[in-house]
């Protein structure tokens, strides 16, 4: 079950994000990973991105995952996200989990993609520090291409980061430079 | 000037050349030791050039630019790809730690020769830094960093290049002459 029933103040620099700590029970958490750590995960590279990626979860049946992709998308917590971004209320969602190991990273991208309104992202790692990399790197960029770092956000472990999709919305995940496992479930909500 | 080594300059080698370049799903030669003896790599003024999203780097003027617009490298390249190259641009590019340039950068690209010279000191595959040359429907080529190689790529329309990300866990910088010759 989700523990979180409200989401903090978004923040509007660089562009609209939140981020919402404990978002489900120990419980739900516990099922969660169980179920994330039976996946089977491909290796994905390209120019872009390095890491491991399960199969879309967006229509698997498995308990757990029912579970978790009903806290992350029901009717009562999409509204919630729809309001505090105040956009327009989502018709769907997908889900798919992924793990980034040691050398993986996702270089600066803004994740437009038809139909995408808000990103989200669930970190399941205990151990990220500034040390570890898999950080999830916020910039701003001017009309040229040249960014600024505006943050560094080290998602902690039950943490739902959330952002609006835009051509603004530059990020990345920097790279693991240690042997740790960076899983998530991520996806987007959708108009 | 530097010069080319008499090895590449041979008739017999020219003709190898120009049949292994012309049967590649990707027309491309790789070729090492291209110098007689490594050209000495001056320090040029480079620049942090940045377009998030296409490319992260430092570039500057290609350090060998004089060689690469002579009549003697144009009459190489002709020779050894049965093209008629004439040169757009000369840079020098480097990567560090973080840096990369992806493939969409070159979407509105022409049909084109590219040379790269590898001017990197030292390098560890796990680095990445790789240059990758992509074709719709054919096999993507890696390019891995080769201290004093010379890499002659055709690319058409469609094709894409990039230099792969560098890791954070790099202690060098891939430093190369990137060249483009337009194709008449």
């Amino acid at each position: 079950m989700r523990n979180a029933n409200k989401l903090p103040k978004i923040k509007l620099h660089p562009f609209p994000h939140v981020i919402v700590k404990d978002f489900l029970d120990s419980a739900t958490l516990d099922l969660a990973i169980d179920a994330l750590a039976g996946l089977e995960y491909d290796f994905k590279e390209s120019d872009l991105f390095s890491y491991w990626a399960s199969i879309d979860l967006t229509d698997i049946n498995h308990p757990a995952i029912n579970i978790l992709r009903n806290d992350i998308g029901d009717d009562t917590w999409r509204k919630k996200v729809a309001k505090s971004f105040k956009v327009k209320q989502f018709s769907s969602i997908d889900l798919a989990a992924y793990v980034y190991g040691q050398g993986d990273f996702l270089l600066p991208h803004d994740d437009q993609v038809e139909g995408r309104i808000i990103a989200y992202s669930l970190h399941l790692t205990p151990e990220i520090t500034e040390e570890t990399g898999g950080a999830l790197n916020i910039f701003k960029a001017n009309k040229e291409g040249k960014s600024k770092l505006v943050d560094s956000i080290l998602p902690e472990y039950n943490s739902l980061i959330l952002f609006e999709v835009s051509d603004h919305s530059w990020h990345q995940v920097s790279e693991i430079t240690s042997d740790i496992q960076r899983l998530t479930l991520t996806g987007w909500y959708y108009a | 000037m530097p010069e080319i080594n008499v090895y590449y300059l041979e008739s017999p080698t020219l003709s190898n050349l120009n049949r292994i370049f012309n049967s590649g799903d990707i027309p491309f030669i790789r070729l090492s030791k291209f110098f007689e003896s490594p050209p000495e790599a001056s320090e040029p003024k480079l620049t942090r050039q940045e377009r998030i999203g296409y490319y992260n780097r430092q570039e500057g003027s290609a350090i060998l630019t004089d060689f690469w617009e002579s009549s003697t490298f144009i009459k190489f390249l002709e020779d050894a790809t049965g093209l008629k190259p004439k040169l757009r641009e000369a840079n020098h590019l480097c990567y560090s730690a973080g840096d990369y340039s992806l493939l969409h950068a070159e979407e509105s690209e022409s049909r084109r020769l590219t040379v790269a010279y590898d001017f990197t000191k030292t390098w560890e595959q796990e680095w990445g830094g790789y240059d990758l040359y992509t074709s719709p429907n054919k096999n993507p080529l890696i390019c891995n960093r080769d201290p004093g190689s010379l890499m002659i790529v055709k690319l058409e329309k469609a094709d894409l290049s990039c230099t792969r990300y560098v890791s954070q866990t790099s202690v060098s910088i891939a430093q190369l002459d990137k060249i483009v010759y337009d194709l008449v």
